[in-house]
């Protein structure tokens, strides 16, 4: 992939991955729970 | 091929470091916590007033919203009562990780001890204070055992004492404030 297509690509997955965040609640509960579970396993 | 991999790596990265910079700063001034990142001040909820309630009514609860100061923030906790008081574990106290999830505790223990806690939409005003007595240790691990390690075992028990021994978990009281206010 080239380096502009790339970047397009990372600015355009931000903006829909945060927009998701903020206005889909279950959504980003399901990635906190994620975290949650990364955390709670990792964190020893 | 490496390339392809590293620019993965690059996206994954990106929306992690996205993730974590949305939601913290979504949830930084709400009316308390997200399932994982700190809230602001607990506001809406009656006021409780007057004399203490029987805690023991907390046993049906698995988690509670738990405001400090200095920074004002709240997070959602667990909760148990024993002998008539209410405490708060804080975990992963001596781990990396720990040390950043957890820096509430920290700030506590340094003599940031005023709290909040809203319980079924009720806020109780509260001072945070670390037990360490091993008597009194001793009967909130069996009833954190109890709630959220799937049973009273000896060793469950034990486990939680030997963690609270260590210094990995911490153990709060929920005690009235001193002074009455």
């Amino acid at each position: 992939m080239k380096t502009a297509t790339y970047l397009k690509l990372c600015g355009g997955l931000t903006v829909a991955w945060v927009l998701a965040l903020m206005f889909v609640a279950p959504f980003a509960e399901f990635i906190e729970q994620l975290m949650l579970l990364f955390l709670s396993t990792n964190a020893r | 091929m490496l390339k392809l991999a590293l620019q993965i790596l690059g996206i994954i990265v990106l929306l992690l470091a996205a993730t974590i910079v949305t939601l913290k700063l979504k949830n930084q001034n709400a009316d308390g916590p997200s399932v994982l990142f700190p809230g602001g001040a607990l506001v809406s909820g009656e006021l409780h007033q007057g004399a203490e309630p029987d805690w023991s009514f907390t046993d049906d609860i698995m988690t509670i919203e738990l405001q400090t100061y200095e920074p004002t923030s709240s997070r959602r906790i667990f909760i148990m009562e024993s002998g008539g008081k209410v405490y708060v574990p804080s975990g992963y106290m001596r781990s990396f990780l720990g040390k950043l999830w957890k820096d509430w505790a920290f700030d506590v223990d340094a003599g940031s001890k005023l709290a909040v806690a809203r319980i079924n939409g009720v806020r109780y005003e509260r001072e945070l204070v670390r037990v360490r007595d091993p008597a009194e240790i001793a009967g909130v691990a069996k009833k954190l055992a109890q709630k959220y390690a799937g049973g009273e075992t000896p060793d469950a028990v034990a486990q939680i004492e030997k963690s609270v021994a260590d210094g990995d978990t911490w153990i709060f009281e929920m005690a009235p404030r001193s002074g009455g206010s």
